[in-house]
């Protein structure tokens, strides 16, 4: 067990010593290997499923619109749940955003900053060992994933080489503003960002529309990309409506494809760049191609970042008399 | 590159804004201005109304062109209304673009209910415009 | 039973021979990873790997397809499928899945007849396991690495060789169609087969079922399904990836007067598969909707078709964003 998970263990079995939350969102080990998985803690005896390592993936602050909807909902006399949650630096900015928008209750929340220091992409692992079948992983030494393939053979890989792109490219890797910080030696951050949104960018029209097409055919349409992002709580998104039906129900293209521009539209100036719906499409749809365009895009129009201060407005709540004009068509 | 097929005429929809650009389009016809005739106009109360939903919506269901007017900034019936989709609407024109969808299939423009010849001097350029793109294929419905 | 040994190098003479009725799919390792696909004789035909990402139900059962149009007041129903295929490198767990389909789609009061069609033009040749997977648990719901069930020709790995051996009559007459490409195996063939076979039945991890049906039958309120579906986030993942799932919605598309009726997979994991018109929905909760996925699998088919429809062939473990194990949720319903 490394010091960082014996430092988280201590401080939620105090949170919880002294009556401070009554559900903590943390992560615990998966059935598969390099994966753990979220898991909700809701008393002192239970913490010692807790653990933190490189597999912690998934973004927790996905869990609080529906925890503090919820309750709404059951119209219960019981007053919200206080809830801790453990924090890398994209879960943290995803909680600020959620505060921004009233989703979670500030009084209710306490966050749990982690050091990150990235996150182990099992598809990257599994791309290395090149389709060895299963794998069994025995941990990082020196800098180094050790893997042993199903016919036995050990193999090193190197970490940077199997770290998720969200976390290659992070600029926050500390949960900056969170209530409680865990100490320890998070990753560096990143300033060279958005090399592959430029090279896109410079493509022809159509090359770029070939590979919207490419990736979108992919699509199944189930929705994980939706369902695993914190900023996807509407409480019936705009491809389930009715009344109107804005898309149709089949995977003709021109409905998948307008289901994914309207999703990934509605993160502008809201997405934190964490890859939860990367990581969620079991179709490997290069979503962060499109996702990081709009979030560069608000960087460089509007000058904002989401996700670093509650109080900032967001960018398209606000506006500026001398916002750029230059796509208006003028006669 | 003009891939227009004989007698093809393209189909736009506009959406202008019901105190500025939507008076502007009357002007020009009260003042029997020349336009192509190839718009369909949606009145609605502002431009901040425009759901980008609207717009991509309109290029499923197959139209060759979608063009948004509303007031000029500062002149906004509801004082900020165009202002707030002002930002919508650069981020969304970069987006539609940066996915491969023709630039001159989507735009935007200003004109105020007294700018009859700005409106029907846009509409000519859009029209030319789209004319030159030829019909849309990208993000329309097949089959329907 | 009739065998035969095919070269896997001759594997494209048989492509190209059943080429000349209809068509041949298999796997090929493409850009976007291994998928069914439709093969020539110069695709070059993957044979190593474990399984591939969506379930050939697809090919009978497609996500979404048009089963009308209409134009004032005619109906037109669209042609049933004449396509003759072949569909080789199914695995054995998921060939199993497409007879329990069958139970739905094929039945003696209602068949569907775009199911139908495509079904009885084609034949299934799966490829036994050598490697099961971690998530794979399908000698626990009845299927086997080696299984024969659902498959029209059971093909092994032997050396650099494919040993065929036909499971049913439309298998024996296909492999009668080949009397060029298809040789005797020798009695060390089979032998190996033999071994590979055992070898790979006991790499497979089991889970204990016993009594999981009537377990269910008790436990429709329980606070189980409250604590089990906390982490799930409600996408469709499971139901979409799984070979046996089948539910669908039927949607109208329109312009003024001429449309079309659309068949589309649906996934009683979201919320929209119960609403109803008047904007009530029965099922509100993810919990629920859990609860009604595993009943609807392990209890309802049993109740009404004496099958568990679960093959076991762990799409919804290894696809699941955030790692739901349907084993686990099963152990803890026993528990």
């Amino acid at each position: 067990m490394n010091n960082i998970e014996i430092k988280l263990k201590d401080l939620v079995k105090d949170l919880f010593a002294g009556e401070k939350i009554d559900v903590l969102i943390g992560y615990e080990n998966g059935s598969l290997p390099l994966r753990s998985r979220p898991c909700f803690v809701h008393s002192a005896g239970e913490v010692d499923r807790l653990v933190w390592n490189s597999y912690c993936t998934n973004n927790l602050a996905v869990y609080l619109p529906r925890i503090f909807q919820r309750q709404e909902h059951k119209k219960e006399e019981t007053p919200p749940p206080r809830v801790g949650i453990i924090a890398k630096g994209c879960d943290a900015r995803s909680v600020v955003g959620l505060l921004k928008e009233n989703q979670v209750i500030k009084e209710n929340i306490i966050v749990i900053g982690m050091p990150c220091s990235g996150m182990i992409d099992p598809a990257k692992v599994e791309a290395a060992l090149d389709g060895a079948g299963p794998y069994s992983c025995q941990g990082e030494v020196d800098g180094s994933l050790e893997v042993t393939t199903s016919s036995g053979e050990k193999k090193r890989l190197k970490r940077e080489e199997v770290t998720a792109e969200a976390c290659l490219e992070c600029s926050h890797p500390l949960a900056e503003g969170a209530d409680l910080q865990i100490e320890g030696e998070p990753k560096e951050a990143c300033d060279e960002r958005y090399e592959k949104i430029r090279e896109f960018e410079a493509k022809s029209t159509e090359e770029r529309w070939q590979s919207f097409v490419k990736e979108i055919s992919k699509c199944i349409r189930c929705y994980a990309c939706r369902q695993a992002c914190p900023n996807c709580y509407c409480k019936i998104c705009f491809v389930d409506q009715t009344k109107p039906r804005w898309i149709g129900a089949s995977d003709e293209l021109s409905n998948v494809m307008i289901y994914h521009i309207g999703r990934i539209f509605h993160q502008a100036g809201r997405c934190v760049e964490c890859d939860a719906c990367v990581h969620a499409c079991p179709m490997d749809i290069d979503l962060r191609l499109f996702t990081q365009k709009l979030v560069k895009d608000v960087k460089e129009l509007f000058d904002y970042v989401p996700g670093l201060s509650v109080e900032e407005l967001p960018p398209l709540w606000t506006f500026k008399q001398d916002d750029s004009q230059s796509f208006i068509t003028e006669p | 590159m003009n891939k227009t097929v004989d007698n093809w005429e393209p189909k736009i929809v506009a959406f202008l804004c019901n105190w500025c650009s939507y008076a502007g389009a009357d002007l020009a016809g009260v003042s029997r201005l020349q336009y192509p005739p190839n718009l369909r106009v949606i009145r609605v109360p502002c431009s901040g109304r425009i759901n980008p939903l609207y717009i991509v919506k309109a290029l499923q269901q197959g139209v060759d062109g979608v063009l948004v007017s509303g007031c000029h900034p500062g002149d906004c019936h509801y004082i900020s209304g165009n202002l707030v989709a002002r930002r919508k609407f650069a981020l969304l024109k970069n987006f539609l673009a940066y996915l491969g969808i023709e630039p001159e299939r989507v735009q935007f423009s200003w004109v105020s209910a007294s700018e009859g010849s700005r409106f029907a001097a846009l509409i000519e350029k859009v029209v030319d415009e789209v004319k030159e793109l030829g019909p849309a294929k990208k993000l329309v419905k097949k089959g329907l | 039973m009739l065998q035969g040994l095919i070269k896997k190098e001759d594997l494209k003479k048989l492509i190209a021979s059943v080429k000349k009725e209809g068509t041949f799919y298999g796997l090929i390792r493409g850009s976007e990873g291994l998928s069914l696909s439709e093969l020539g004789p110069d695709d070059e035909v993957t044979l190593d790997y474990s399984n591939f990402k969506m379930p050939p139900k697809r090919q009978f059962f497609p996500f979404s397809e048009v089963i009308c149009t209409y134009e004032d007041e005619s109906m037109t129903d669209l042609p049933l499928s004449e396509e003759k295929a072949v569909i080789f490198g199914v695995r054995p767990c998921d060939a199993l899945s497409l007879l329990y389909l069958d139970k739905i789609f094929i039945d003696e009061k209602f068949t569907d007849p775009y199911y139908r069609s495509r079904r009885d033009n084609s034949l299934i040749i799966s490829l036994a396991c050598r490697e099961p997977l971690k998530t794979c648990f399908c000698t626990s719901v009845g299927a086997s690495p080696a299984g024969k069930k659902g498959a029209d020709i059971l093909a092994f790995e032997v050396k650099d060789s494919l040993l065929f051996e036909a499971c049913s009559e439309k298998g024996t007459r296909f492999m009668e169609n080949y009397p060029a490409i298809f040789k005797k195996p020798g009695k060390a063939d089979i032998k190996a087969r033999d071994e590979e076979v055992s070898a790979a039945e006991k790499r497979v991890q089991t889970i204990d079922l016993s009594g999981i049906t009537e377990k269910l039958q008790g436990c429709f309120d329980s606070p189980l399904w409250e604590e089990i579906s906390q982490r799930c986030l409600g996408c469709g993942v499971c139901t979409y990836t799984c070979p046996t799932c089948h539910c669908f919605g039927l949607y109208d598309e329109k312009v003024e007067l001429k449309g079309r009726r659309i068949r589309v997979q649906d996934s009683c994991m979201f919320p929209s598969f119960t609403l109803e018109a008047s904007g009530h929905n029965p099922r509100t909760s993810n919990e629920e909707r859990m609860r009604q996925r595993i009943m609807h699998k392990f209890r309802y088919t049993v109740e009404n078709f004496e099958d568990i429809f679960c093959v076991g062939c762990g799409r919804c473990i290894s696809n699941c964003p955030v790692n739901m194990d349907i084993r686990e949720t099963l152990a803890e319903v026993i528990k």
